[in-house]
C-alpha cells in the first residue's frame, strides 16, 4: 500500500502518523532519558501540549521539527501518567481539532497520504459532472460520522454512486479529525504503566490540579452524577414506564433508553435491573448489550441515543413538549432541563 | 398428531439424503448455529460445527424444523453470548410480505390477539399492539400467495438496484435468496462492510429507506415567513435526489386528477394536468422548480414525500441493524412451508420462480383432509381451492398445508 512521502515538516505537524512513530522509535527516546535536562525543551513542550489542550483544547504554538516531533509521544505518557479519562479525552481532541486546521492548507495529495494512513479507500475524483474533489468508500465514511449529529452527515443526504461518498476537503478532513482522536484515544488506552520517571510523575500530577481547578470536578466527570428523573423527555419517560411495568419495547425503544442512561451516568448494573420484569429477560445478554452500549465491550465506542427525528421517524417521540422543540436530541433536553432546575432550586446551604 | 409425524417423516427423509440435502454456508466454523426441535418446539442454540459434514450428520440425526446461522464470525461462537468475541457480521437485508401492506393481506392473513380476556381479531397486517387491550403477541394465520411474493420480489429489485448503483455492490457480491416462506434475503459477505457497527448498519437501512432526507424535510421548520418560501428545492443527478427525479417524472406523466388528490396537493389541478410537458422541462430537466405558476417549492416537496415512498426498499429495519442476529441457512427446509430457502443469482430475479424452485419434496402424493385454503400453485399444479374435503395432493403441497395448520393426513 502507497502511504505516499511525509516530509519532516508534515511529521511535525502530524505527529500521529505511522510514520512518526517509526521515525521516534529510530531517535531511541527513553524514558529514563526524558528526565535529562538535555531534554528539557521537549519535556517543556509536551507539557505545554496538554496544558493547552485542558485550558483551550488547542496544542499551543509548533517549534522546530526536532522538539515537535518527539514531543507528541511524551505528551501521550503525561497525558496517561495522569490516568483521568477526562484528561485523556480532551488531549486526543485537541490534538485532532489542530490536524484539522492544519489541513484546510495542504495540497489534495497530501490529504489522500493523510487518508491512507487511516488505511482509507479514497480517490481523487475524476468524474467532472461532480463538484467535489474526493471519493472515499461508503464504509471509511460511516466508520466516521454516525456519531456526528447534524443531519447534513447522514449518508441519505449524500452523493453517493457506485460505493463512495463524494466529499469536498472540509468535509474530507472534519473526518480525518474524528480518525486521528480515535487513535490517539487508542493509544491512551494503556493501562498498564511503565515505571514511570519521577518528573513525569510530577507534571502529570500539576496537570490533573490544573484540570480540576479550571474545568471543575463535576464537569470533569461528565455527566452530574445524580440522574434527575424529572429532567427525563417525554420520549424517554414513556420508554422508562413500559420497561419497568416489563411491556415488550421495540429494539430501537430498548437502544434508545440503554443508551439514553448509560449516558446521562446510570451504571451498566442499575439499567439491567430496569429490564428484569421482561419475559424475554436473559440477565448475560442483557448485560451484555448494556455495557457493549456503555462502550466497555465490543467496538468500545460508548454509543448516544439516535436524534429526535430518528426517534419520530421509528415511532419511539411521544407527546414532545414545548422544550422539545428547541432540542434536536434527548440528551440536549435533559440537560436543558436539569440545567433549568439547578438554576431555579433556591440555593439553601 | 399423526401429521406432524408424517411431516417429520418428510423432514427426516429429506436431511437423510445427501443429494437432496446441500446446506450452505461460508466460514462454518466461525458461526453460532441455532435450531428449532421438531418434537421439543424448542430453540437450541450457541452450537458450533467444524465442517459442513459434521453438520450434515447433525440434520440427520436430530431433523429440526429450522435451521439457522448467525451472521456474524465469533472467536468461539459456542460461547455465552458476552464471551464470543464477536469479529464481524454479514450485511443482511430481510424483505417479508409481512411489512408489505398488499391487496390480498386482507384476503387471506389473519391475527388474534392471545390475551384470554381479550382475543381480538382482524385481517391484514399484524398490528404492533393490539388495538382493544394493548397486548402485543399474536397468534397469525398467513398465506404466502403470488401477489405477495411479487410485492416482495419488487422491494428486492429496489433494494439490489439500489446496493448496486449506490453503494457499488457487483451482483455476485450480493447473495440472494428466497427464504423459503413469503419473501427473500440478500446477504453481502464483503470484508468492507464485515466490521460496520450497528449504528454504521442503521446509516445503510435509512439509506436504503429514503428516511431522514433533508430535502423533504418539513418546510414549515423554517421559522420566519421569509424563510419558509426561500428554502430551496434542489436535486442534483445522484444517489436518492436522482430517484427522486426519476420517481417525479414517471408521476408527472402518468398522474391523474384522483393521483394528485391522493397525494394530498389541493385545488392546483388544472396547473399540473395541462402543463407536464412543460413541468418535466423547467422544473425536473432544469431545476427551476417555481418556474410554473401555481405550483410551488412546497408543492414539490409532497410530491417527492410521496415518490420517496414509493422508491424505498421496503426491508425489516430491525434485522440489517442486528450484528448477532439469526437466519436461516441456505438449502434447509422452512417449518412452516416444508419449502427451502434457495439461493439464485441477483441478476434473474426477474425470472426466478420460487413456488418451483423451493419445492423440496417432489415424489409421491398424500391423502389430507382439509379445513380450508385458497387457489395455490406449486410448480406446474395449480390446486384448491378446499374447504372441508379430503383430497390426494402431491407431497410437497400436503407438507404445506400441513404445516401452515389448513390440513391433516386423512385416516
Ligand atoms: S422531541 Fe426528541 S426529546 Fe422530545 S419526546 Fe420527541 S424524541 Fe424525545
Ligand atoms: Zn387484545
Ligand atoms: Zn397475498
Amino acid at each position: 500500500m502507497e502511504t505516499g512521502r511525509f516530509t519532516q515538516t508534515d511529521l511535525a505537524k502530524y505527529p500521529f502518523l505511522k510514520e512518526t512513530a517509526k521515525l521516534v522509535k529510530q531517535l531511541g527516546l527513553k524514558i529514563e532519558e526524558v528526565a535529562n535536562p538535555d531534554m528539557a525543551v521537549i519535556l517543556n513542550r509536551a507539557e505545554e501540549r496538554v496544558r493547552e489542550a485542558i485550558l483551550s483544547i488547542s496544542v499551543g504554538k509548533k517549534r522546530e521539527a526536532n522538539v515537535e516531533i518527539p514531543s507528541f509521544p511524551v505528551a501521550l505518557m503525561l497525558v496517561i501518567a495522569t490516568k483521568n479519562s477526562f484528561i485523556k479525552r480532551r488531549y486526543a481532541l485537541a490534538e485532532a481539532k489542530q490536524a484539522f486546521s492544519d489541513m484546510q492548507a495542504e495540497s489534495s495529495e497530501k490529504i489522500l497520504a493523510i487518508a491512507r494512513d487511516f488505511d482509507w479507500n479514497i480517490e481523487l475524483n475524476r468524474d467532472f459532472a461532480v463538484p467535489l474533489e474526493f471519493a472515499v468508500s461508503f464504509a471509511d465514511y460511516l466508520r466516521n460520522t454516525t456519531h456526528l449529529r447534524d443531519k447534513k452527515w447522514k449518508l441519505v443526504n449524500r452523493l453517493l454512486a457506485n460505493g463512495k461518498v463524494y466529499l469536498n476537503k472540509q468535509d474530507v478532513t472534519r473526518l480525518l479529525q474524528e480518525e486521528v482522536q480515535r487513535r490517539i484515544e487508542k493509544r491512551l488506552e494503556a493501562t498498564e504503566l511503565p515505571a514511570l520517571p519521577e518528573k513525569i510523575v510530577e507534571i502529570a500530577t500539576r496537570l490533573l490540579e490544573l484540570a480540576k481547578e479550571s474545568i471543575g470536578q463535576e464537569e470533569m466527570e461528565g455527566f452530574p452524577k445524580v440522574v434527575t428523573q424529572s429532567a427525563f423527555p417525554p420520549c424517554i419517560v414513556a420508554l422508562y414506564e413500559a420497561a419497568s411495568k416489563g411491556r415488550h419495547l421495540s429494539h430501537i425503544g430498548r437502544f434508545t433508553l440503554t443508551s439514553f442512561l448509560v449516558n446521562i451516568g446510570m451504571s451498566p448494573e442499575k439499567v439491567a435491573e430496569l429490564f428484569k420484569s421482561f419475559s424475554d429477560y436473559n440477565e448475560r445478554l442483557t448485560r451484555y448489550q448494556i455495557e457493549h452500549i456503555a462502550g466497555e465491550r465490543g467496538s468500545r465506542t460508548r454509543y448516544t441515543p439516535p436524534q429526535c427525528v430518528t426517534l419520530q421517524t421509528h415511532g419511539v417521540c411521544v407527546n414532545p413538549d414545548a422544550l422539545c422543540r428547541r432540542v434536536r436530541h434527548p440528551l440536549t433536553y435533559y440537560k436543558r432541563k436539569q440545567r433549568q432546575f439547578s438554576s431555579s432550586l433556591p440555593k439553601a446551604s | 398428531m399423526a401429521s406432524r409425524d408424517f411431516v417429520y417423516k418428510k423432514f427426516s427423509e429429506f436431511y437423510s439424503n445427501p443429494s437432496t440435502v446441500t446446506p450452505q454456508l461460508s466460514m462454518i466454523g466461525q458461526r453460532e448455529l441455532g435450531f428449532l426441535l421438531f418434537k421439543e418446539r424448542v430453540m437450541v442454540r450457541h452450537k458450533s460445527f467444524e465442517s459442513m459434514s459434521s453438520l450434515k450428520r447433525f440434520l440427520s440425526e436430530t431433523v429440526p424444523s429450522d435451521v439457522y446461522h448467525s451472521c456474524a464470525y465469533y472467536e468461539n461462537p459456542e460461547a455465552e453470548m458476552s464471551k464470543k468475541g464477536w469479529l464481524g457480521a454479514d450485511l443482511v437485508f430481510d424483505i417479508d410480505a409481512d411489512h408489505i401492506p398488499t391487496p390480498c393481506d386482507k384476503v387471506h392473513d389473519e391475527w388474534t390477539c392471545t390475551n384470554s380476556k381479550c382475543g381480538f381479531s382482524g385481517k391484514g397486517i399484524t398490528p404492533e399492539a393490539c388495538p382493544i387491550c394493548g397486548g402485543q403477541k399474536f397468534e397469525t394465520k398467513t398465506w404466502a400467495c403470488e401477489l405477495c411474493l411479487e410485492a416482495a420480489r419488487e422491494e428486492t429489485a429496489k433494494l439490489i438496484d439500489i446496493l448496486e448503483k449506490d453503494f457499488g455492490f457487483s451482483h455476485q457480491e450480493m447473495r440472494v435468496f428466497f427464504s423459503g416462506h413469503r419473501g427473500y434475503h440478500v446477504q453481502i459477505e464483503k470484508d468492507a462492510v464485515k466490521t460496520l457497527d450497528a449504528m454504521a448498519r442503521k446509516e445503510i437501512v435509512d439509506y436504503v429507506s429514503g428516511i431522514g432526507l433533508s430535502i423533504l424535510e418539513d418546510e414549515a421548520k423554517g421559522k420566519t415567513q421569509k424563510r419558509r418560501r426561500s428554502t430551496p428545492f434542489h436535486l442534483h443527478n445522484f444517489g436518492w435526489h436522482k430517484r427522486l427525479k426519476l420517481g417525479l417524472q414517471s408521476f408527472i406523466m402518468r398522474a391523474t386528477k384522483d393521483d394528485l388528490k391522493n397525494v394530498g396537493i389541493k385545488g392546483n389541478y388544472a396547473a399540473f394536468l395541462e402543463n407536464r410537458e412543460v413541468l418535466l422541462k423547467r422544473c425536473i430537466e432544469e431545476n427551476r422548480w417555481d418556474s410554473v405558476r401555481g405550483i410551488g417549492v412546497g408543492t414539490w416537496r409532497k410530491l417527492a414525500k410521496y415518490v420517496q415512498s414509493l422508491e424505498a426498499a421496503k426491508i425489516d429495519t430491525v434485522v440489517t441493524t442486528d450484528i448477532h442476529r439469526l437466519i436461516r441457512m441456505s438449502g434447509t427446509l422452512h417449518g412452516k412451508t416444508g419449502l427451502l430457502k434457495v439461493e439464485f443469482p441477483a441478476k434473474s430475479l426477474e425470472d426466478f420462480d420460487p413456488l418451483r424452485e423451493a419445492v423440496a419434496f417432489k415424489e409421491g402424493t398424500a391423502r389430507v383432509s382439509v379445513s380450508e385454503a385458497p387457489e395455490f400453485r406449486l410448480g406446474d399444479n395449480t390446486l384448491g381451492p378446499y374447504k372441508n374435503q379430503v383430497v390426494e395432493l402431491p407431497t410437497a403441497a400436503a407438507v404445506l398445508l400441513i404445516c401452515k395448520g389448513r390440513a391433516e393426513v386423512a385416516q
